[in-house]
């Protein structure tokens, strides 16, 4: 336990004293928030668009800035350059669980989204949105947010841990993009296409968005928030798992 | 190695002398038999090795973005001090190895000799007993590469056994108190530099006082050509 605070620890530090990594990870997601909201918010009308519950389409859109905000997984590629210049050698001559290292690192991930989140929905206030589920829905939303950010930053250090290489660790962060554009990222599922709805239904990321979106836009209702929380759990018990089993056989 | 010397482990590029290292200090799997070190197997009880052993690989293994006194602090931590020990414990090293100065600078900022004695220093944050120093010279400027060897010889003196690989001769000569000499896998000469070198003299009888390189290329079947003031190498 005290290896893996004294790592995570060292995680926050490197996050804090590389904001050049990241400030991307926040104005690149308010990006494509204002890039969407801007071509389509005509189209979508608060006071005639049923879904949007009254509220304004940036809050449709929440979800998924939140969620690419979570996406990024910087923290991947310094495992890379750690791996390159022998320093993960030398946290591996140590005698902490292997447990401690291949989770240490992944401690700074759900912290950094978290501050993120409440950031991204502070930003986003002005614009007309709100949390209508509450105080208790906007934890639930930074918990969830803060979740798949750890099992997506497991997914990149899995890569990282497989490949060692930076090249592959970065390309394999690209793998978020086709999964968001296959979720009901501009309207409900119900108003997909087909083929999009099919494609979506079988979408894990389509669960954790439906879920962001059902906490921003109603009052709290548990079994709409419900089914991303169990893809959450599920995606991160998977990936600490393989982590862990990764660093165990690392040679 | 006998407890307490400088052991000096010689070979060829490719014999196997880092393969040897990370085996031994439990970064590989060993691939076949098995290997103590401090009477303790490295394969069953990996973490009980991981407690005697500080290790300086080829490659400088430190955080850029980190401070050398919050990598030997990070370091000591882990290995079981608290923070109030490892705080004392790393002023104490950075004394040591005389980083007092740039302790505070994070380590991107280092010269290649400071990163090597910080590298160094966190080997012994938790005062191992047998310190793995695997060429722990290569890149460095002559002038640094005395600064370490200094270093190497202060370790010693606190009584750290050191296991030592390196393809400078020089280097084994003026640091280490005994030596093998590995090729294709297989230990082929082991001794003090003084006597390998006395046993080649009397091999080859001419007289002349061999160098330890004429005992590197003797032993890992290479030879030299002397003529017209040349020295070249031939198989």
């Amino acid at each position: 336990m005290n290896a893996l605070k004294v790592l995570g620890g060292r995680g926050l530090r490197e996050a804090w004293r590389t904001p050049d990594a990241l400030l991307p990870t926040l104005l690149i997601p308010l990006f494509f928030l204002v890039v969407n909201v801007g071509q389509a918010a005509r189209i979508f009308p608060t006071d005639t668009t049923p879904f949007l519950r009254g509220q304004s389409y940036a809050a449709f859109q929440l979800p998924a800035t939140i969620l690419l905000a979570a996406s990024f997984g910087t923290a991947a590629l310094y495992l890379v350059e750690e791996i390159e210049n022998g320093y993960f050698d030398k946290i591996r001559a140590t005698p902490v669980s292997r447990t401690s290292i291949a989770l240490g690192r992944l401690i700074a991930e759900p912290i950094k989204i978290a501050i993120m989140t409440i950031v991204i929905v502070l930003i986003a206030i002005p614009f007309g949105v709100s949390v209508s589920s509450g105080i208790i829905g906007l934890i639930l939303l930074v918990i969830l947010a803060a979740g798949w950010a750890t099992g997506y930053a497991a997914f990149l250090q899995f890569v990282a841990l497989k490949t060692r290489s930076a090249a592959a660790t970065n390309s394999a962060g690209l793998v978020f993009f086709p999964l968001l554009f296959l979720t009901p990222n501009f309207v409900p599922r119900d108003l997909l296409t087909e083929p999009m709805e099919i494609a979506a239904t079988f979408n894990p990321v389509t669960y954790v968005m439906e879920s962001m979106r059902s906490l921003i836009l109603e009052p709290l209702n548990w079994a709409n928030v419900a089914p991303g929380f169990l893809v959450v759990s599920v995606f991160v018990v998977a990936m600490l798992a393989i982590n862990v089993q990764v660093v165990r056989s690392y040679d | 190695m006998a407890q307490g010397e400088v052991f000096g482990f010689l070979g060829p590029n490719g014999a196997g002398k880092s393969t040897t290292v990370r085996m031994l200090t439990t970064l590989t799997t060993i691939s076949g038999g098995s290997a103590q070190v401090v009477g303790i197997d490295v394969a069953s009880d990996p973490d009980g090795v991981r407690r005697k052993i500080g290790v300086a690989l080829q490659e400088v293994g430190l955080d850029p973005r980190q401070s050398g006194r919050e990598i030997l602090i990070l370091q000591a931590r882990l290995f079981g001090l608290s923070h109030a020990e490892a705080t004392a414990r790393a002023r104490e090293l950075l004394e040591l190895v005389e980083l007092t100065d740039s302790a505070d600078r994070r380590t991107k900022t280092y010269s290649g000799g400071m990163k090597r004695r910080l590298d160094l220093a966190s080997a012994l944050v938790h005062r191992p007993e047998v310190l793995f120093l695997d060429e722990p010279t290569t890149g460095l400027d002559p002038a640094s590469r005395l600064v370490v060897w200094e270093e190497v010889r202060r370790i010693n003196q606190l009584g750290v056994t050191v296991f030592l690989t390196t393809q400078y001769l020089e280097e084994a000569d003026q640091l280490c108190s005994r030596l093998a000499i590995i090729d294709g896998g297989t230990i082929v000469r082991e001794g003090t530099p003084a006597s390998l070198k006395a046993d080649l003299k009397a091999k080859r009888g001419d007289g002349i006082e061999p160098t330890l390189d004429d005992v590197f290329l003797d032993v890992t079947g290479r030879g030299r050509e002397r003529g017209a003031g040349e020295v070249r190498e031939v198989q």
